[in-house]
């Protein structure tokens, strides 16, 4: 009926708007809250929501007990709802939707969901609405009609889809339930008499949470390296505080300590009734032995807590450490690598051999005449003689490389003017030129800025020393561009 | 009434409050700098501010190798390096003493800097120092700072770094609570007989601003590989004077030495 037509029946009419995307995130953030009966929960097309049951009902004092606390809190907050507990999907969506009512859960004993369907209309199986009415054109308006019927005449009258769903109903078919979100690993909940909306009881709710969790990944040899903590609001919102970790943990003090560093970015609305810390991904952590000597992994132990601090906080990809390649591209020369990442380095051992930048191509990588000035074996100390007869590199590296205005003379030499960053330097002292070329062997050696650079090591008259670069030959078409690559200290 | 005692405690406090060097000094190896010093060197433990100088205050390189320098001769163990901006580059740094190895970068926003440093500062974490890049300096989070660093034993350099001129200008005389201020500028690097192009680099290293010792101005060469600087030896043994550019003979252009 259009809306006008029923506007002049009804001439108060009330009317708003559908809105259904609104409505699915609405369901979806609901389908959320209910993480706190089961990790399995999941939006059910428009106006449902399943919730996987299994193994979590005696937590809550039997399937009766759960159906009457749910239906409880949803009151509370005004949504109206009907709901079932059946073994299959199906069943229970024929049955909350056809058999329950406002305050009458279904609840069928396990295995009478056959006679509790029976008097249901046939409409209760999930049909396609044509399918539905030929059914009841043929006289078969309860799904018990159906139980007697051979299954070979239905599919020849209506396709394989009414045997298929009603054994879904029956738990004949699995029906796999796919969960909101990942499914975590390991859960803790810790639910709370009244509803409560102070940060200190938080913290002290994440540190049980996390003592709990703690205790179980120490009896598995497991660290953790990704906990949600999620904070379910009465009216129904669940806000989330999610950490990483540089390294896998199970120390509860570090790990609580994280989760309370970042609870100033939750809101607790008008109060929290539960908490739940998931752990999604953990890795093997061996039983520790507590140190007897100052050992150098006792320091690494020291750095860890803090590198996930700062992580929580920044991102774990704001952390990093600068580590030595074997490449004459001075961008490539020294990379900056995630601290996160898997790798042995000065931080995890001080003792230990540090790693070559070993490669297939490492006989191409490191001949004389293109070493980088950076010995990835090397000791500053013993380095030095070395280091005398390299050409030096600047302590600022600019990448990109800032284009400069410059002015020279000879196709060969350096500018003995330009302008950078609008400052004008007026060059006195030069060294170079020292070409440096693409790495042919390198796979995407197009990506650095030009193929083709000559370093000049200049000095201007107050005495800053820049490392400026041509891209292109003198002379060449299109003209050289000039760039300041990196300054020296 | 207990007068004399009074005093006596009164003496004592004085003392360790004149006596920043709880924990070790740190020296250059040069009788004049560290004369200049209360201590002997530089104080650990405490805070320290480092700035470059003309456009350097914005790029903070020559700042940031004589940081690497000190870095060098501190310790051995992990630093942590908090900028906003990651243009630090390994060989670079190696040159002045200080293996990149041991850096962990922390890459914040301006305003999360001086949290990273504080939680670097906290005691038992095995850090031989922590560096921060900032610009803006309260008072109020250079103690909170100073306090961190007295209580751990880290030494905290702030190498400040300014976006802009107009930034420099405003920041560069503010007082702080930082034990000494340094700043480092380039200078037109010394002649090596018979050969042209660029020299011995140096450092102009101004003590602006130290808790019990002298301002004070050092002509140095830049550190080396092993983080010491020395003495520019023809200005070794007398009075830093400004030198006379030598001139360049013919040759009108740059002095260039050719590679090869």
């Amino acid at each position: 009926m259009p809306l006008a037509d029923a506007r002049s029946f009804v001439p108060g009419l009330l009317t708003a708007a559908a809105e259904p995307a609104a409505d699915a995130a609405a369901l979806t953030r609901l389908a959320e809250w209910c993480g706190r009966y089961s990790p399995w929960t999941a939006p059910d097309g428009s106006d449902g929501i399943k919730i996987e049951i299994t193994g979590c009902a005696h937590l809550w004092g039997g399937e009766a007990k759960l159906a009457a606390d749910l239906a409880r809190r949803l009151t509370r907050q005004q949504i109206t709802h009907r709901i079932a507990i059946a073994g299959a999907v199906g069943a229970a969506w024929a049955l909350a939707r056809f058999a329950a009512a406002d305050g009458r859960p279904a609840l069928p004993a396990a295995g009478a969901e056959r006679q509790a369907l029976a008097p249901l209309a046939v409409e209760a199986l999930r049909l396609a609405p044509d399918i539905a009415a030929g059914l009841r054109r043929v006289g078969l308006r309860r799904i018990g009609e159906l139980y007697p019927m051979p299954r070979d005449a239905l599919a020849r009258r209506f396709g394989e889809a009414v045997a298929h769903r009603l054994d879904q109903a029956l738990g004949d078919l699995p029906e796999p339930l796919s969960p909101l979100g990942e499914a975590p690993v390991r859960r803790v909940r810790l639910s709370f008499a009244e509803p409560i909306a102070d940060p200190a009881e938080f913290a002290r709710g994440a540190e049980r949470l996390v003592a709990d969790l703690a205790a179980r990944l120490a009896r598995e040899g497991m660290g953790a390296r990704r906990l949600d903590l999620a904070f379910l609001r009465v009216d129904g919102r669940v806000e989330h505080i999610r950490i990483g970790t540089a390294r896998p943990s199970r120390d509860p003090r570090h790990l609580a300590g994280l989760l309370i560093g970042k609870l100033d970015t939750v809101d607790p609305g008008l109060g929290v009734e539960d908490m739940i810390l998931s752990l999604f991904a953990a890795e093997k952590l061996p039983a520790e032995q507590i140190g007897l000597t100052n050992n150098p992994e006792a320091t690494a132990s020291g750095i860890a807590p803090l590198l996930d601090r700062l992580g929580a906080r920044l991102g774990l990809d704001a952390l990093s450490r600068v580590e030595p390649r074997a490449s004459h591209i001075p961008e490539r020369a020294s990379m900056t690598i995630p601290v996160s990442a898997k790798h042995s380095s000065k931080l995890d051992c001080h003792s230990g051999a540090r790693p070559e930048a070993a490669s297939p191509e490492s006989i191409f990588q490191r001949p004389v005449f293109m070493d980088s000035g950076f010995d990835p074996s090397g000791r500053p100390g013993m380095t030095a003689k070395k280091l005398a007869r390299k050409p030096p590199r600047p302590v600022r590296l600019f990448a990109p490389p800032e284009p400069i205005a410059a002015a020279w003379l000879l196709p060969d030499d350096p500018p003995f003017h330009f302008t950078w960053r609008r400052r004008p330097y007026r060059v006195r002292r030069a060294d170079g030129p020292e070409r440096i070329a693409e790495e042919w062997w390198a796979e995407d050696s197009s990506a650095a800025v030009d193929a083709l650079r000559d370093y000049y090591r200049v000095e201007d008259s107050a005495g800053r020393r820049f490392w400026l670069f041509r891209a292109g030959l003198p002379g060449g078409d299109p003209p050289p561009r000039w760039f300041v690559h990196g300054v020296f200290a | 009434m207990s007068g004399a005692a009074d005093i006596e405690a009164l003496r004592n406090r004085i003392r360790q409050i004149e006596r920043p060097a709880r924990h070790g000094v740190l020296p250059f190896g040069i009788v004049a700098i560290d004369a200049a010093l209360p201590g002997g060197g530089l104080a650990l433990g405490t805070v320290h501010e480092v700035t470059g100088a003309g456009g350097d205050e914005e790029d903070g390189a020559a700042a940031a190798g004589f940081v690497a320098g000190i870095l060098a001769r501190i310790g051995v163990g992990p630093v942590l390096w908090c900028l906003g901006r990651a243009d630090l580059h390994g060989p670079g740094l190696l040159a002045h003493g200080l293996d990149p190895a041991r850096l962990v970068l922390v890459r914040a926003p301006r305003d999360e800097i001086l949290w990273a440093l504080e939680e670097g500062l906290r005691p038992g974490l095995g850090l031989t120092a922590v560096v921060g890049e900032i610009g803006r300096l309260p008072m109020v989070a250079g103690r909170r700072l100073q306090l961190a660093a007295e209580r751990s034993g880290v030494t905290a350099l702030l190498l400040r770094r300014w976006r802009n001129g107009a930034e420099a200008a405003a920041e560069r005389d503010r007082p702080s609570a930082a034990l000494t201020r340094w700043r480092v500028s380039a200078l037109p690097s010394a002649d090596v007989a018979n050969e042209p192009g660029i020299g011995r680099p140096r450092w102009r290293v101004e003590l602006l601003r130290c808790r019990g010792g002298v301002p004070a101005s050092w002509d140095v060469e830049v550190a080396d590989a092993t983080g010491h600087v020395s003495l520019s030896a023809e200005l070794a043994d007398r009075p830093a004077a400004p030198t006379k550019q030598k001139p360049a003979g013919l040759h009108t252009g740059p002095l260039i030495r050719r590679a090869g």
